[in-house]
């Protein structure tokens, strides 16, 4: 049980010293320039922005704390819902709606950065085929306008951020609706 | 022996060969399906239980890593059973009493202790404690204890789920089952590769350069769990 069967070739000290330090560099150079950055979005080198790691680190978080009711003003007399939502640098997300065939639903939003290309769209109740319907579907900084509802189901938006800097889009709305929220 | 130049171009090579592989590892947790699963779940579910056990020890590279360093220098199927086994037995045994003595330790600090078993067992291979220390502290007892840190990995891992009680044990054997087959499923891979590598000198001659790389993937995953760990306080 004490003797060891296991024949392991004993290194020389100086081997021992090359292979502990060059470990022990390679094990600091991955952590610093790889793995900070695309776990924790730290990056002291800059090595990972270059290679595009960062975003790996940020979408999570981003997007579950984007959205922040924040009513404010008049906006609140005239809309039912006010919402901004931050689309991350290179990121997409969808917002939705949940209407009734025939329900109205008024809207207008703007983006407070880049142009956004967005899919505004609606998808039947209980359709597992993937199916959905594109209301207008184009690359805008804003949009505004009157849905009504041509099947009950969900309807919204999906924005996608090409550039390289986060967009904060202000949603504004007002109907007969249900607020599924982001998706 | 190596001489420094050699080493150093090897190392070089491989240090590149890591960087581009590195990226793809590192997500070793329980995926956004099975945690809604085990969210939602409050029966024995025998099937799903083995599969989430099979499936988080066929891709978890930080018990693969340091099983590869277990069996790195052993050759006779006997050897590599009988360590295969203790580290099984470690292992079973915290994985039982952990989830059943709802012994709770941080996830990020078990994690960085199993990234040190693996630094052990490169260094172990590299005859580093023989020629540091003059000893050879024992590799069965070594294989055991760490087996018993992976088992608290294991546990601490099931344990953020609020796993329903009655037949808890149903689940936790299921899942423990289903660990070990994940893991007899990964070693025959890992020693199908390795006996076609070890008919060549070069298995031989990179020993130094693996369990240096496996030195330094131990030392990766420390530095991962211990930054999370900073971070999540």
């Amino acid at each position: 049980m004490f003797m060891s069967e296991t024949n392991i070739p004993v290194q020389s000290l100086k081997t021992l010293i090359i292979t502990m330090i060059s470990a022990v560099l390679l094990a600091f150079f991955v952590l610093i320039a790889i793995v900070g950055p695309a776990e924790y979005a730290i990056d002291p080198t800059g090595l990972g922005k270059a290679l595009g790691l960062t975003v790996l680190a940020q979408p999570i978080e981003q997007s579950q704390k984007s959205v922040l009711a924040c009513p404010t003003g008049n906006d609140l007399l005239d809309w039912q819902d006010i919402v901004m939502i931050t689309i991350p640098a290179a990121s997409e997300l969808e917002y939705k709606f949940y209407l009734d065939q025939q329900a109205e639903m008024a809207y207008a939003w703007a983006s407070d950065g880049a142009q956004l290309y967005f899919d505004f769209h609606g998808e039947p109740v209980g359709n597992k085929t993937g199916y959905f319907k594109s209301y207008q579907e184009t690359t805008a900084s804003k949009a505004e306008g009157v849905l009504v509802a041509p099947f009950t189901g969900t309807h919204g938006w999906y924005w996608k951020n090409e550039s390289s800097k986060p967009a904060t889009v202000t949603l504004k709305t007002k109907g007969q609706y249900r607020v599924k929220g982001l998706i | 022996m190596y001489s420094i130049k050699k080493l150093s171009f090897n190392s070089l090579i491989l240090l590149v060969l890591t960087c581009l592989l590195m990226p793809v590892a590192f997500a070793h947790g329980v995926d956004a399906n099975t945690k809604q699963f085990l969210l939602a779940n409050q029966d024995v579910a025998i099937g799903p239980f083995l599969y989430i056990g099979a499936k988080h020890m066929v891709t978890g590279y930080d018990h693969l890593l340091f099983l590869l360093g277990v069996i790195f220098f052993l050759f006779r199927t006997r050897d590599i059973v009988r360590y295969v086994s203790l580290f099984t037995l470690g292992h079973s045994l915290t994985l039982f009493l952990g989830v059943l003595g709802d012994v709770a330790i941080n996830a990020y600090l078990i994690d960085a202790i199993i990234g040190l078993s693996v630094v052990y067992k490169g260094f172990d291979n590299l005859g580093g404690f023989q020629r540091v220390f003059g000893v050879q502290p024992n590799t069965q007892v070594a294989v055991l204890i760490f087996g018993l840190f992976h088992g608290l990995g294991l546990a601490t891992k099931l344990q953020d789920f609020a796993l329903p009680q009655q037949d808890l044990w149903k689940n936790l054997l299921a899942f423990n089952v289903g660990v070990e087959l994940g893991q007899i499923f990964a070693l025959l891979f890992i020693l199908l590769v390795l006996n076609i590598w070890r008919r060549f000198d070069s298995y031989y001659s990179f020993a130094v350069i693996t369990n240096t790389l496996l030195m330094s993937g131990g030392l990766i995953l420390f530095g991962y769990q211990m930054a999370g760990f900073i971070l999540a306080v």
